[in-house]
């Protein structure tokens, strides 16, 4: 059996999953006092309706790192920079309590271009201990080529304050992105004390509850992790709500689609897209607190429309405000808003109807329009917005650069086959959507809880990118730091991809990653080093991986129902 | 509001001419790592745009391509080229306040007539860019600023005689480099006389003798022509480090010299120190074009007090531009001194050496002198292929300006010639009044439009 486990901002779901089917599911309001007893309470009456039943494991989404992030309740952390030549260092803009930008530099490919200066490292140290911050992150530019810069300023560090909690970016991120590897480094050691003391909390409460059942976080990109490895990265555990949501539209709809994900809420409608059965990663990273990250988070898109945003009538026209002042109308609210329009077209049978028949009236007058009529229109001009906004995201998907000539022929206009509704007022303007689409619309069953069904059976994923450098002998992996001497020549891409793949499967090992797991190759690429018209060596890129996606499992237990 | 820097990076990361010639996959790697890990497509004032496939009519209205347009074109250059017209209408969108096409393949040496590969250039990407704004826009006038270290042989050329599109090109002089032209007595043709300066430079011109010339001359004849466009067609191999040329260019003084020129489009030319020049130059531009701090932007070996000019080299760039704002400023009478530049017809041969594909090229050509208007072109071109074949074809060049009696003249002058094709294999005419662009195919006697 597996369970799943969603704490929202608003509501906190859960599901128990048995062979392909779901048990149990639970929604609760997420409890003001604390994620750790939202989660309680909705994990105790999934723990009964199991029965004593074996538990195979445990996925949980928070969002712990969201809150504390938005709360600006993250720890103090003192940033050291050696940024070397490029963008004028004085002009980056981090959210650290200090910064310090040290000289010293590496180049593209890893050579030292400029010495660190040892005098400027140790008065950056007593400015650090001076203003008493005992959290230290230091980046480099280009220390996922070469991490000695980074690695000689924090044994320095280390040696001299043996009390500093020190993070270094190499360890962090090697994508290239020197200021995106400065914030999510700094934000990783941020967060990091009170994820692991979530953490020990958690594993406590579970312990009381006599559960042993191996525990799993939900990922930004959709994969999960073992929870103790997530100790290292909190950070990336971020989003794991929507990615939770996009996960379970991928689960309850017929494999290898195109997809469009729909969550009509109260103030806004999210939207994410899975591509032929892929969700749709944001491009470099996601955005976190408005500074851009190197976290792999799921493409998503938030829209200021939802049911509870408040119409009005401008100029003869009728308009959709983006905000909101409390529930429906009918509800009880002191606005007309779509989830009115919805009762009267009796897409819905929320709320008092006679109130919000009297709100569309009222609406309708300067309209010259009847209740039933007004109505039609809100729900008209709400779905052709959403369509909108739909297809611009597809375009901007379609207009996102690619640096070859194939993926810029391969690019094709792609348009949805699906468009999935998730969360409240998804149902009723799912069908409208799918009509102005042209598309099919689906509201699966348990809709209502398919995040928490994507976090119960989202599989372990891993990515390696590797780069290597046959001239200098050195290879490198960017998720995890690694730049080590190239232990074996290389000397063809099979041989390069054939290495990753054999590295892959033993860091997946680490991770509990089943050996007859499917690999996939996610791009490789050959440069020939040519010097003064000789060869001299070539580079590689490679990227390999264990990909998100959902149990087979369940996939295969569920064809029957899928079945079109 | 901060200035919007429009990019388009198209490294080509899957073409190359061959594997170890210059122009290979590898050229904008490090360049790719460089402005990636600087975090600039992130930057609030730069937008990155993908860049789309040109079309062959695009292309027509620059070049004439023997046989098609199909043999002369690959992928990489459609997009290299339309990477240009994207930043061209987000331009003229006003989404950007400027931009830079840093695409490959690139396109200086690109003639009208096309038989092959020359200086590593098939298709001219400034000149395709610039006829689809005039079609598209309607501007008029166009300066193109040529700061590659080669002479823009193929831009002079295509605009040699337009007296809308001024050329200036500084470059290390022909004795001494490829492609052997541009020199100072270059200066257009008799319709369109002064429109093209050349500023052919000695080997080991550094930062101050090329800021002497840019502040001394080839700002003040752009203040003077007043463009609705300036272009800069971007080399980066006055580079000091570049193993083709011999100058003496920085990053610095590259970055320096986009901000004080503020080109409203740079399309990447040539430059092939990969590794030491090209990922500082790149960032050093892109800071510049889009009004940021670039003094941080600097070579490893970088120190400015190597990149002074000599006595000597000073004397030699003061008598220069001497001369050349001479030129400048009596361009009409000088012109009217040199050659009638009204009635009848003023010819010229020449013959063009295609280095890459080791063809050579013999052309006639003919313009008609007309009162009122820059007159039609006639070009007979017979191409000399290394396998010993050759093909001869004569293209009729009609420009925008082109009056009604010259419109009509040159599409007669097309006709007579299908009608009379003898020893041709092909028949062109470039229509641009009408955007209408013809081949007549000799042997398959048939015409094609575009």
């Amino acid at each position: 059996m597996l369970i799943g486990l969603d704490v929202g901002g608003t509501y906190t779901d859960a599901v128990l999953i048995d062979h392909g089917e779901v048990i149990e599911k639970i929604k609760i309001p997420t409890k003001p006092e604390g994620l750790l007893e939202s989660l309680l309470s909705a994990l105790d009456p999934l723990l009964q309706a199991a029965g004593g039943r074996e538990i195979q494991r445990i996925v949980l989404s928070t969002t712990l790192i969201t809150n504390l992030i938005a709360t600006n309740t993250v720890d103090p952390v003192a940033l050291v920079l050696i940024p070397g030549p490029g963008l004028n260092p004085g002009s980056y803009k981090f959210k650290a309590t200090q910064s310090y930008i040290l000289s010293g530099a590496i180049d593209y490919r890893g050579r030292e271009i400029e010495p660190l200066k040892e005098n400027e490292i140790k008065a950056c140290l007593e400015a650090i201990k001076k203003e008493g911050i005992k959290r230290v992150a230091i980046v480099g530019k280009f220390s996922q080529r070469n991490n000695s810069h980074e690695q000689a300023v924090a044994s320095y560090f280390a040696s001299h304050a043996p009390e500093l909690q020190i993070i270094m970016g190499h360890q962090v991120t090697g994508r290239l992105n020197f200021p995106r590897r400065a914030v999510t480094t700094l934000l990783t050691l941020a967060t990091r004390e009170k994820f692991e003391n979530f953490y020990k909390q958690v594993l406590q409460v579970l312990k009381e509850r006599g559960i042993t059942a191996p525990l799993y976080i939900l990922k930004a990109d959709g994969g999960t992790l073992p929870f103790t490895q997530s100790l290292t990265k909190p950070v990336e555990t971020i989003f794991s709500g929507p990615a939770a949501s996009t996960l379970g539209v991928l689960a309850l709809t017929p494999k290898g689609q195109t997809s469009v994900v729909l969550d009509i809420g109260g103030t806004t409608t999210d939207l994410a897209l899975i591509l032929s059965g892929k969700p749709l990663l944001a491009s470099r990273g996601a955005k976190i607190n408005n500074d851009y990250t190197q976290v792999r988070a799921f493409a998503t898109k938030s829209v200021a429309l939802g049911g509870d945003s408040i119409l009005c009538v401008k100029n003869n026209s009728l308009e959709i405000l983006p905000q909101r002042e409390g529930p429906a109308y009918c509800l009880g609210g002191p606005q007309p808003t779509p989830t009115d329009a919805m009762r009267v077209a009796a897409l819905t049978e929320i709320g008092d109807e006679r109130r919000a028949y009297e709100c569309m009236k009222r609406l309708g007058a300067d309209l010259n329009l009847s209740p039933k009529e007004t109505a039609d229109l809100v729900l008209k001009q709400m779905v052709k917005k959403i369509a909108q906004e739909i297809d611009d995201m597809f375009l901007s998907w379609e207009q996102e650069p690619a640096y070859r000539i194939w993926e810029i022929l391969q690019k094709q206009k792609i348009r949805p086959q699906n468009v999935v509704g998730i969360g409240g007022a998804a149902p009723a303007v799912l069908p409208l959507l799918g009509e102005e689409m042209g598309c099919r619309a689906l509201a699966p069953p348990h809709a209502e809880v398919a995040n928490a069904i994507g976090a119960a059976l989202a599989k372990v994923n891993l990515r390696l990118s590797f780069h290597f450098d046959t001239e200098r002998n050195f290879y490198f992996i960017e998720e995890n730091g690694v730049q080590e001497k190239l232990p074996i020549p290389i000397l063809s891409e099979d041989q390069a991809k054939d290495f990753c793949f054999t590295r892959l499967r033993q860091e997946g090992q680490k991770l509990g990653i089943s050996s007859d797991e499917e690999l996939e190759l996610v791009y490789s690429e050959v440069f020939n080093m040519v010097r003064g018209w000789r060869t001299t060596g070539k580079l590689y890129d490679i990227c390999v991986q264990f990909p998100t996606g959902i149990m087979e499992n369940w996939l295969e237990e569920r064809k029957d129902q899928c079945a079109e | 509001m901060p200035n919007k820097t429009g990019l388009v990076f198209f490294p080509a990361f899957d073409w190359a001419i061959t594997p170890t010639h210059p122009e290979r996959e590898e050229r904008l790697l490090y360049t790719r790592d460089q402005l990636f890990e600087e975090g600039i497509m992130d930057l609030p004032e730069v937008v990155e745009y993908k860049p789309r496939l040109a079309t062959y009519k695009d292309i027509a209205r620059v070049h004439f391509c023997v046989p098609d347009i199909k043999a002369q074109v690959t992928e990489a250059h459609l997009i290299a080229a339309g990477g240009a017209l994207v930043l061209a209408d987000a331009l003229m969108k006003k989404e950007i306040d400027n931009g830079f096409a840093l695409v490959r393949p690139p396109g200086h040496h690109s003639m009208r007539v096309v038989h092959g590969n020359r200086g590593f250039c098939n298709i001219h990407n400034e000149a395709i860019m610039i006829e689809y704004l005039r079609k598209h826009y309607g501007l008029k006038k166009i300066a193109i600023v040529d700061t590659d270290v080669h002479h823009g042989d193929g831009t002079q050329d295509v605009y040699w005689h337009d007296p809308d599109v001024l050329f200036i090109s500084f470059h290390q002089d022909g004795r001494t480099l490829y492609p052997g032209s541009g020199f100072a007595d270059e200066l257009g043709g008799p319709t369109a006389f002064g429109t093209t300066i050349n500023i052919p430079l000695l080997p080991h011109t550094t930062d101050e003798g090329i800021h002497y010339v840019l502040d001394n001359l080839v700002l003040p004849i752009l203040e003077d022509f007043q463009p609705d466009l300036i272009v800069n067609s971007a080399g980066q191999d006055n580079h000091y480090t570049d193993p083709l040329a011999n100058m003496r260019f920085t990053a610095h003084g590259y970055a320096l010299l986009n901000e004080k020129l503020k080109p409203d489009l740079a399309v990447l030319e040539g430059g092939y120190a990969i590794e030491t020049a090209l990922p500082y130059v790149n960032t050093g531009i892109i800071l510049a074009m889009a009004g940021l701090d670039y003094s941080c932007v600097r070579e490893p070996d970088y120190r400015p007090e190597n990149f002074k000019e000599s006595p000597e080299h000073m004397d030699y760039i003061k008598d220069l531009i001497a001369y050349l704002h001479e030129v400048w400023k009596n361009r009409e009478a000088l012109a009217e001194q040199r050659q009638r530049r009204t009635g009848g017809y003023y010819e010229r041969r020449r013959t063009v050496y295609y280095d890459t594909d080791n063809i050579r090229e013999q052309q006639e050509e003919k313009v008609k002198l007309c009162a009122k208007c820059p007159g039609y072109q006639v070009i007979r071109s017979r191409g000399l292929y290394p396998t010993r074949t050759e093909r001869t074809v004569l293209a009729v060049a009609l420009p925008w300006q082109a009056c009604s009696e010259c419109q009509e003249e040159a599409r007669s002058v097309y006709q007579e010639y299908i009608n009379n094709p003898r020893g041709l294999d092909f028949v062109y005419l470039q229509d641009k009044p009408r955007d209408t662009y013809l081949q007549y195919s000799v042997s398959g006697r048939s015409e094609m439009q575009l």
